[in-house]
């Protein structure tokens, strides 16, 4: 099992939370909803995985390349 | 039989030439399930259609005579899907296909032949870099550039694949191709990490240093990535379909299946211009079915680039998705845009622009990346562009980046009906001019928004004639194949100015 930080590509708030540790998400499913540029922009998880551990909590502002989540695929 | 022992002398030699390099070498390959460059020619080309150029030839050095069968590289012109074209396929069992005086003048001879004659050229490449001892010493690399030119116009289509570890020349050959795919575990760089940790100590893995991931999501160098040598071949021979065979030619039309509405548009765009959406399944029920082909679909995801048929006319898609950073515009997918510009203005390609976008992604981060050049560069490609253009607004697109996007600049405009166009999103506008904030007083912040809001909607672009039509999704096939006929005759009959034929290559 690989474990990968996954980045926010964009900077922006945290909105929503949509995976927990343990969850399984599947390629280009949201693991955490940002809000930026008036839009709902979605972390997605880059290949099937499990959420290891997510390093944010809703309402945090983020910045580009931020790790946001840990997956292990 | 006359001439008995010339003709079996003349056999014996071609059959030494077509028998490659080192047979451990073939075995090898053999094994790996990677194909040798007589196999990869033979499915590019019709069966039976490569006029081969420079069998024969050989090193020129006298101590390599008779160790390099058509010294590395098999030349020549044949058939593909019954059109001509060139073709340079690197033997790398032979000298590492390296770059020597007689390769590159074999595969000089086919590139102008192709260049004056208005046919398509592919290079299947392999390539160790500058042969040594032949590039040693001051007239080693003199005469390297000797007969050799970099620069192109853009006359007919190049095509490349990266097909194994391609460094050096084989490396510029693609870079300075119109489009690349590569074949997963091949390396595209300057030069190998064997030279990379001696030459600055660094230590590297090949695929770091020039793989498919690099290329594909980094550079953006390579269009892209596949599993097997046949899969690269394969997409070569379907990206050719979408290309004329010179730049004064028009690539020919193709049967479509006819759906008159997009009627799943409806269902793939979210009314709420929050809310984000994959633009490619857009695209999708746009286009005939089956005739998207991505390019560089792993780069610079926020603007999609693409090769489709609309009514079996070949086009150039280019598009924001808002699916990732919302659809924001930012630094590499105004390189990716304005290299994708050049492709379709070079070879006669209409391009239909779908922008879906909060604008330009501003911050930092883009501004230390040059993102005003960028803009700048973008819009210098779509401004010298000639081909017939139809800019399209979906739900929303704000500043700078509707005008990039085609909007006012091309043949036509529209918008879909409920779109919003403006300088900047409302609710940002608010937070700027009035500085009130959601948060702070929600009821005021909704009343400025409605008035922020007034005079952004599709029909007052439409009023001054600044959008030629406000429409229905669902009529966006249809829309687009009818202006697609209208704007595509010109009087040239749909031949551009080339005015980006010198374009630099890479992105």
């Amino acid at each position: 099992m690989k474990r990968t930080k996954v980045p926010s590509e964009i900077t922006g708030k945290v909105w929503k939370i949509e995976a927990k540790p343990g969850d399984k998400v599947a390629e280009d499913e949201p693991i955490i909803i940002l809000e930026s540029m008036k839009m709902e922009i979605p972390v997605s998880a880059p290949v099937d995985c499990t959420v290891v551990e997510i390093l944010v909590a809703e309402g945090d502002t983020v910045a580009e390349g931020q790790t946001v989540a840990i997956i292990e695929s | 039989m006359a001439y008995e022992k010339q003709l079996e002398d003349l056999a014996a030699r071609e059959a030494k030439a077509r028998a490659m390099g080192s047979p451990k070498r073939l075995a090898e390959r053999k094994a790996a399930g990677i194909l040798n460059a007589r196999e990869r020619a033979a499915l590019l080309f019709d069966p039976g259609t490569l006029d081969e150029v420079g069998l024969l030839a050989q090193s020129t050095r006298p101590d390599m005579h008779g160790k390099t069968p058509a010294d590395g590289v098999v030349s020549g012109f044949g058939r593909i899907g019954g059109r001509l074209a060139g073709a340079n396929v690197a033997d790398f069992t032979t000298y590492g296909s390296s770059s020597a005086e007689v390769h590159g003048k074999k595969q000089g001879y086919v590139r102008l032949a192709c260049e004056k004659n208005g046919l398509p050229l592919i290079y299947l490449n392999e390539c160790a870099g500058g042969r040594i001892p032949d590039i040693m010493g001051a007239a080693g690399i003199g005469r390297a550039g000797e007969g050799g030119r970099y620069t192109r116009r853009r006359s007919s289509p190049v095509l490349a694949a990266c097909l194994g570890l391609t460094y050096g020349g084989g490396a510029f050959a693609c870079i300075n191709s119109d489009l690349v795919v590569m074949r997963k575990g091949a390396v595209l760089a300057v030069s190998s990490q064997m030279t990379t940790s001696v030459a600055i100590g660094e230590e590297s893995d090949p695929q770091n240093l020039g793989g498919w991931r690099l290329h594909t999501e980094t550079t953006g160098y390579v269009d892209a990535a596949v599993d097997t040598d046949e899969e690269a071949i394969a997409w070569i021979k379907r990206a050719l379909g979408y290309l004329p065979d010179h730049a004064n030619a028009l690539t020919a039309p193709a049967p479509f299946d006819d759906e008159a509405r997009s009627d799943a548009l409806l269902d793939i765009v979210p009314e709420s211009r929050a809310k984000t959406y994959d633009m490619r399944k857009a695209i999708a029920a746009i286009a005939d079915a089956g005739s998207v082909l991505p390019v560089k679909d792993r780069y610079a995801k926020v603007a999609v680039t693409a090769l489709a048929r609309i009514k079996g006319r070949a086009v150039g898609i280019i598009a924001t998705n808002p699916m990732f950073k919302g659809g924001a515009l930012d630094p590499d997918s105004c390189g990716k845009i304005a290299s994708f510009i050049v492709l379709c203005d070079s070879f006669n390609l209409p391009i239909v622009f779908l922008a879906d976008t909060p604008g330009f992604l501003v911050g930092l981060e883009s501004e230390k990346r040059g993102l005003p050049g960028k803009i700048m560069n973008f819009m210098a490609a779509l401004e010298l562009s000639t081909v017939p253009k139809i800019a399209l607004v979906l739900r929303k697109s704000f500043g700078q980046a509707y005008l990039n996007m085609g909007a006012g600049r091309s043949d036509a405009t529209a918008v879909w009906a409920g779109s919003e166009i403006s300088f900047m999103d409302p609710a940002v506008a608010v937070n700027i001019v009035y500085a009130v904030k959601k948060d702070d007083d929600p009821a005021r912040f909704e009343e400025l928004v409605k008035a922020v809001s007034k005079d952004t909607s599709a029909y007052d672009l439409a009023a001054p004639f600044m959008a030629q039509a406000v429409i229905d999704p669902r009529d966006t096939r249809a829309y687009l194949a009818n202006q697609l006929d209208i704007f595509s005759r010109r009087l040239t009959g749909g031949i551009g100015e080339h005015r980006l034929a010198d374009w630099p290559p890479a992105i």
